[in-house]
């Protein structure tokens, strides 16, 4: 079973697998967005020293072969190769991007995810949202970094500028300078040269556990400044995410997490907790040069930038990437700020809006696909009754909402159904959906999975069909046995073409039968028809002597050749 | 442990209003810029935050409510940051750029004092839906944050040429533009046991949109806690 990675999460690769030849899938669901994931090979430094060790599309593999991209495959949007023991020494850190390529948010972004398989088996898996996110064009999704070995860490860290503030980051450079126009640049790729001297600052900075909250207030001049110009910017913005920082350091006042893991957060890539990094700049300015992004001279015009006036706050002068209109002054973050709250001018909020409505309500947008099923999110199911002519039977009551022109009808379950309804206590009734329009099926919250019937069946227990099409065939069988509450287990067996919509409470898990598979007779959701199923009942004596127990004394066996599987919830009703 | 704690801590403040993880909303509370959030919806708070139950001003404003068992709003001051949350519902933060919106009453979870509000009795046959009987008009610009049970959904009406039917007890938020009428499909037979378990909608036409959650909680989620 895949673990699960939040946002921060580290891991050594080898708890995770003994491997070391590792598959890398990202999977980004979002309509009408196409994105740039890459993976980039970086120094000790942080810094991308060796730019053949940038791998995009334009540049598929790095030269020892050691990072392949292998493109869209298996459901992943992007996959890559990595064959850990290969990679080179000087190589210390890989980290995996996905930048917007056109126009357009993270937050417009649906789910997503980043999983490493090993061995054909998926071993970790960092899913993510676009509600993590906002006015971000790019987005660091996750690190394989050496310590004591190499380690994987999900960083969720988002980037307003794109793919070539990305670069920026880490040092690299590209080959034209777009003006400010927030348009992509075209971006030709692999002119990048090598960063002068890999920024000193940057190490330091992100490896060291953050010095005093207050930033100091450094004079006027960056100790950097000088000498690099391509790369000053670069230590804000990635001083939080995902260092190898040993454990957290001392917890110092909020706004400041304890973990540099736990750091950015959307839409201010830079992290005011960490207030090493800001020292260097000078107080007080917004710091804000879109357009010569990164160049000393830049400071202390922030053109039109809302932030608060100089020599007020001082520590975040966060710069917003290039590209991000920046009517909406930040409110000021507690970040490192002793003194708290109070920096907050009350003129700020009103306009420090984030997007209107229609923006911020963007990602929850119904997404017509041109199916008959559609699943809007993991909870509502859209069906277009216009399409493919054949009625749906629904669960009664799971309507949310229809558009267009249907009826609905009462279903006799007929008499099998009415037992079901009967013995269970349960009412499995239905309502006959005809006409032409789009209904929206919901239930209690519970996540739908549309199961398509290709001539094969499949068995669902009858609490956990929620819509069927009516083209398919379907039949009510019982399980009886003694200990199954309400006398006997109904399940619905359905057979032919057509959609099944099948309701779990919480993420099922789909096990294969074995010789040996058991499942609560209570938890179990579905199976394929082809797969035989037998009552145990564990019998022992402990257990009868004492009266009212209720340990799980009936479960369901299931026999069947290889191909069948069984699908469990984590929900006993 | 604090390692995978950390994952957890919460990210600096970019705006008034954002949510943490899918079903907590934090709030950057300043002086002056009050907030009526739900009774009893605030699980922590940093700083200094004082609560005010049954303001006179709600008191004012909605008349109606009053049941006898106080308001279903308090009204937050002071400074600090402020988390709240309800029974794990999804929150969705949205800000209103001099826009409206209408949004059910069990579904209001926060929004800025200075945003204009009032409250409406949902007419109709919906009132016996169980849902709530009144629905909150908010209006301005400011921040507003909803619940939904579940991943919410969003359907712009003005798509097609027939109008949106929704489930009163699925129902969120809606454009205050939308014409809203209760349509009830009440057949022969369902009056006599047999209905499709679907009675009556809300139809709205115009242009607008309607935010729609994939439940259909009918527990009055409503009552005053604590």
């Amino acid at each position: 079973m895949a673990r699960e990675f939040q946002r921060g999460h580290k891991a050594r690769i080898s708890d995770l697998t003994p491997g070391t030849d590792l598959y890398v899938g990202v999977r980004i669901d979002a309509p009408g967005l196409t994105f740039d994931i890459s993976c980039f090979g970086l120094d000790a430094a942080e810094r991308l020293s060796d730019d053949r060790y940038f791998v995009f599309f334009n540049q598929p593999k790095s030269p020892e072969e050691s990072i392949q991209l292998l493109g869209a495959q298996a459901g992943d949007t992007e996959s890559f190769r990595v064959t850990l023991d290969r990679v080179p020494d000087h190589i210390h850190r890989l980290s995996f991007t996905a930048a917007i390529d056109g126009a357009g948010q993270m937050s417009g972004t649906g789910s997503g995810y980043l999983r490493i398989v090993a061995g054909g088996e998926e071993v970790a898996r960092y899913a993510f949202d676009g509600s993590e996110f906002s006015t971000e064009r790019a987005v660091m999704l996750g690190d394989f970094y050496r310590k004591d070995g190499w380690r994987f860490a999900a960083v969720g860290q988002g980037f307003d500028g794109g793919l070539e503030a990305l670069l920026k980051n880490f040092g690299g450079e590209v080959a034209e300078e777009e003006p400010a126009a927030a348009a992509p640049p075209a971006f030709a790729p692999p002119a990048f040269a090598p960063p002068a001297a890999p920024a000193p600052p940057a190490a330091p900075s992100s490896a060291a556990p953050p010095s005093p909250p207050a930033p100091a207030p450094a004079a006027g001049t960056p100790p950097f400044g000088a000498p690099v110009p391509a790369p000053a910017p670069a230590p804000q913005l990635h001083s939080a995410p995902t260092l190898a920082a040993p454990l957290a350091p001392p917890a110092a006042p909020y706004g400041d997490p304890p973990q540099p893991g736990a750091p950015g957060h959307p839409g201010q890539p830079p992290h005011p907790g960490a207030p090493a990094p800001h020292g260097q700049q000078p107080s007080g300015h917004g710091q804000t040069p879109p357009p010569g992004y990164g160049q000393p001279p830049g400071y202390g015009q922030p053109p039109g930038y809302g932030q608060p006036p100089a020599g007020a706050p001082q520590g975040y002068g966060q710069p917003p990437a290039p590209g991000q209109t920046p009517p909406h002054g930040r409110p000021p973050g507690y970040g490192g700020q002793p003194a708290p709250y109070g920096q907050q001018p009350p003129a700020a909020a009103a306009p420090a809006g984030g997007p209107g409505l229609a923006a911020a309500l963007q990602k929850y947008r119904e997404t017509p696909t041109g199916q008959r099923w559609t699943p809007q999110n993991q909870q509502l199911m859209r069906v277009d009754l216009a399409m493919g002519g054949t009625p749906v039977l629904a669960r009664q009551g799971s309507m949310v909402m229809y558009q267009g022109k249907v009826d609905f009808g009462y279903k006799g379950a007929g008499f099998t159904g009415r037992i079901v309804g009967n013995a269970t206590g349960q009412e499995m009734q239905l309502m006959r959906c005809t006409g032409r329009g789009q209904v929206f099926l919901a239930e209690d919250g519970a996540h739908l999975h549309p199961i398509e019937l290709q001539g094969d069946g499949i068995c669902v227990s009858a609490e956990n069909v929620l819509a069927f099409d009516e083209s398919l065939h379907h039949e009510v069988r019982r399980i009886e046995g003694h200990g199954i509450p309400g006398g006997a287990l109904f399940t619905m067996q359905f057979q032919g073409s057509g959609t099944v919509v099948v309701k779990t409470r919480g993420t099922p898990v789909v096990l294969p039968v074995t010789p040996t598979t058991f499942a609560d007779a209570n938890a179990v959701v579905a199976w394929s028809s082809a797969s035989q199923v037998i009552l145990s009942s564990q019998v022992r004596l402990r257990r009868n002597a004492y009266p009212g127990h209720s340990g799980e004394t009936v479960n369901l066996q299931f026999r069947g050749a290889p191909g069948n599987f069984i699908v469990v919830q984590p929900y006993e009703v | 442990m604090n390692q995978q704690l950390a994952g957890y801590a919460p990210t600096p403040v970019t705006a008034r209003m954002e949510n943490h993880g899918r079903a907590m909303l934090k709030v950057a509370m300043a002086a002056g810029q009050d907030l009526y959030a739900r009774t009893g919806s605030m699980v922590a708070y940093e700083g200094f935050v004082q609560y005010e139950p049954n303001p006179p001003a709600v008191r004012q404003i909605a008349a109606q409510w009053v049941t006898g068992e106080g308001m279903p709003l308090m009204r937050c001051s002071g400074d600090g940051l402020l988390y709240l949350a309800d029974y794990g519902a999804d929150v969705v933060v949205l800000h209103l750029d001099n826009d409206a919106l209408s949004v059910n009453g069990s579904n209001v979870l926060a929004f800025d004092a200075h945003l204009q509000w009032g409250v409406e009795r949902v007419k109709g046959l919906a009132k016996f839906s169980g849902q709530g009987l009144w629905n909150v008009t908010l209006s301005g610009t400011g921040w507003v944050a909803l619940t939904s049970l579940g991943t919410p959904v969003v359907v712009d009406c003005g798509r097609g040429e027939d109008e949106t039917y929704v489930d009163p007890d699925a129902l969120v938020a809606w454009s205050p533009a939308l014409k809203v009428k209760g349509k009830r499909s009440f057949t022969a037979s369902s009056l006599i046991g047999r209905g499709s378990g679907e009675a009556y909608q809300m139809a709205f036409s115009g242009q607008g949109i309607v935010v729609v959650q994939p439940s259909e909680d009918s527990t009055d989620r409503l009552r005053v806690r604590g």
